[in-house]
């Protein structure tokens, strides 16, 4: 599903996002991306997601390769992709209705289409009686919720996430993370950030651990019983 | 090749259009005024402009050519000699022959009363003459020209009048008005367009976290940049819409009280306003400046991530 092969990302001044950073992410796999801030973990999903460019080497994503990428396919790749942010990133006029029913409304389903799998998701995500609230009247957890649905409403092949859980109590974030832990479960081929140690601990999946933009472990899930806590403020 | 799936964007598309005039009416509201404002200056000029061009058009239908045959009474041969040969000039819609006794009779109806001023004459002063008409399309003062050189090379022909320094004098004005109308209507509209441009700029920031979030689910260029088209379409096409009720109220209202200025101006042409094919493209007009404003602010999009 992702090939990165010796890939360097620099921003504008210089500085970089990602230093030689290889791996393979199969289809159907679920990695976690960890480290502290300003490791890397964001460029490494918004290269993903093509917001970024690489400065060097070569991202492949579902069998596209990102440097050869047109400004007009990045689209296209996008609606294959569902990304979840930290800062949900919720339009604030419309309703929770509205806000899932973009992606469905850009990839151009019809208006039957929308209403059922929004209608669909809302309901498996305990959202049944918001519909039609603003983004400003439901709690952090319900509005996490609600970009959730907006990521996994189009059934994307591959889900990104960014801190999903980074402004929820244990709860809720526990919550968060069974949604995307079920849309893996149906096949979808997940990576999560989070330097959130509890949740590495709890999940135990494949582990990427980021440092100053390098790869510097990268765990089977079965290969780092007891070491999530170290692993994670080592690189901190 | 557009699908089902595009087509159902661009519907999705449009409709984003339409809910950004619902969340800012007040932008768009004082960039339609703005609009209305300027177009209104544009249709006025463009109607007095449309009015003269009548005039002269009234003009060419009544516009007679006289050409007076050498003094002296003229030969049969020769009238009819010259009657084919202008007749058979391309533009020569008619030709009548006035002989010198038509003239003549013409003249004591046209004097009437003082007609006895023409009965110490021992003979009739008049030449015989041919009054040309033209086809309408020949009717402009290079057409009227161009046959009035023709009927003066004719052997017999003594001179040829038909008004010229008048005709000529307007058409010069006209050309002028028409001139000076480009220039300031070109000014005018890429004054129009430059401020469309900062209002659907001020509605782009206004929307940046909602255009952000589009791009980030997969929106392309033209889905995030159809809706502010589509406001500037509508923001240029309301604008001009004012912009012909205010000024047809203007012409309506202010017409009557006009009426000795009108004359001075239009003479007896009749002042008209502009017809469904002249508002349908000044409406058009304000709708491709909308969309002008708006491809000017929105270059930029496309470059973001």
């Amino acid at each position: 599903m992702i090939q990165m092969y010796h890939v360097d990302m620099r921003y504008a001044g210089g500085a970089f996002g990602l230093r030689d950073v290889s791996l393979h992410v199969e289809r159907g796999e679920f990695v976690f991306l960890t480290g502290a801030s300003g490791a890397g973990k964001t460029s490494l999903l918004r290269l993903l997601f093509a917001a970024e460019a690489p400065s060097a080497g070569q991202v492949l994503v579902s069998g596209r390769n990102l440097s050869r990428l047109s400004s007009s396919q990045v689209p296209q790749l996008r609606r294959e992709i569902g990304v979840i942010f930290q800062d949900f990133k919720l339009l604030g006029e419309r309703t929770v209705f509205e806000n899932v029913a973009v992606t469905l409304e850009i990839a151009g389903a019809s208006r039957r289409e929308i209403r059922a799998r929004v209608w669909s998701i809302l309901k498996r995500l305990g959202l049944g009686h918001r519909l039609d609230h603003r983004p400003r009247a439901l709690s952090g957890g319900e509005q996490q919720r609600v970009a959730i649905a907006r990521a996994l409403v189009n059934d994307p092949p591959l889900v990104l996430a960014d801190e999903p859980t980074g402004n929820l109590d244990p709860d809720l974030a526990r919550d968060i993370m069974d949604i995307i832990a079920d849309a893996h479960a149906r096949g979808t081929t997940v990576i999560v950030a989070t330097h959130d140690p509890t949740l590495l601990e709890r999940y135990r999946h494949r582990l990427l651990v980021l440092e100053g933009g390098a790869l510097v472990q990268d765990n089977a899930p079965d290969s780092y019983p007891g070491s999530v806590r170290r692993a994670v403020s080592t690189s901190a | 090749m557009i699908d089902v799936r595009s087509l159902r964007r661009l519907g999705t598309s449009m409709r984003d259009g339409l809910r950004g005039l619902r969340q800012a009416p007040l932008v768009f509201l004082m960039s339609v005024s703005t609009m209305a404002a300027g177009l209104l200056m544009l249709s006025a000029y463009l109607l007095v402009v449309q009015n003269m061009r009548t005039v002269l058009e009234t003009a060419g239908a009544d516009l007679t050519l006289v050409a007076f045959l050498t003094p002296g009474e003229p030969d049969e041969a020769v009238v009819a000699d010259l009657a084919a040969r202008f007749g058979g000039i391309d533009s020569v819609d008619s030709v009548t022959f006035v002989s010198r006794e038509r003239a003549l009779s013409r003249l004591r109806e046209d004097l009437g009363s003082e007609a006895t001023i023409l009965e110490d004459m021992r003979e009739n002063p008049l030449p015989a003459s041919f009054e040309i008409q033209l086809i309408p399309e020949a009717r402009t003062p290079e057409g009227v020209r161009r046959v009035a050189s023709r009927l003066a090379e004719a052997d017999g022909v003594d001179d040829v009048r038909y008004g010229e320094a008048w005709v000529e004098g307007y058409a010069r004005v006209l050309r002028a008005l028409e001139w000076i109308g480009a220039g300031f209507g070109g000014c005018l509209m890429l004054v129009l367009a430059v401020i469309v441009a900062g209002t659907v700029r001020l509605a782009v920031y206004a929307r940046s976290d909602e255009i952000q979030i589009q791009r980030l689910v997969g929106a392309g260029g033209l889905f995030v940049r159809l809706p502010f088209y589509l406001e500037g379409a509508l923001q240029g096409a309301t604008g001009a819409g004012t912009a012909l009720l205010l000024l047809w109220l203007a012409f309506s209202s202010a017409l009557p009280s006009a009426g000795e200025a009108v004359q001075l101006l239009l003479g007896r042409a009749a002042p008209s306003f502009f017809g469904v094919t002249e508002i349908i493209a000044l409406i058009l007009l304000g709708a491709g400046l909308g969309v002008g404003g708006s491809v000017l602010s929105l270059v930029y999009i496309e470059e973001s991530p």
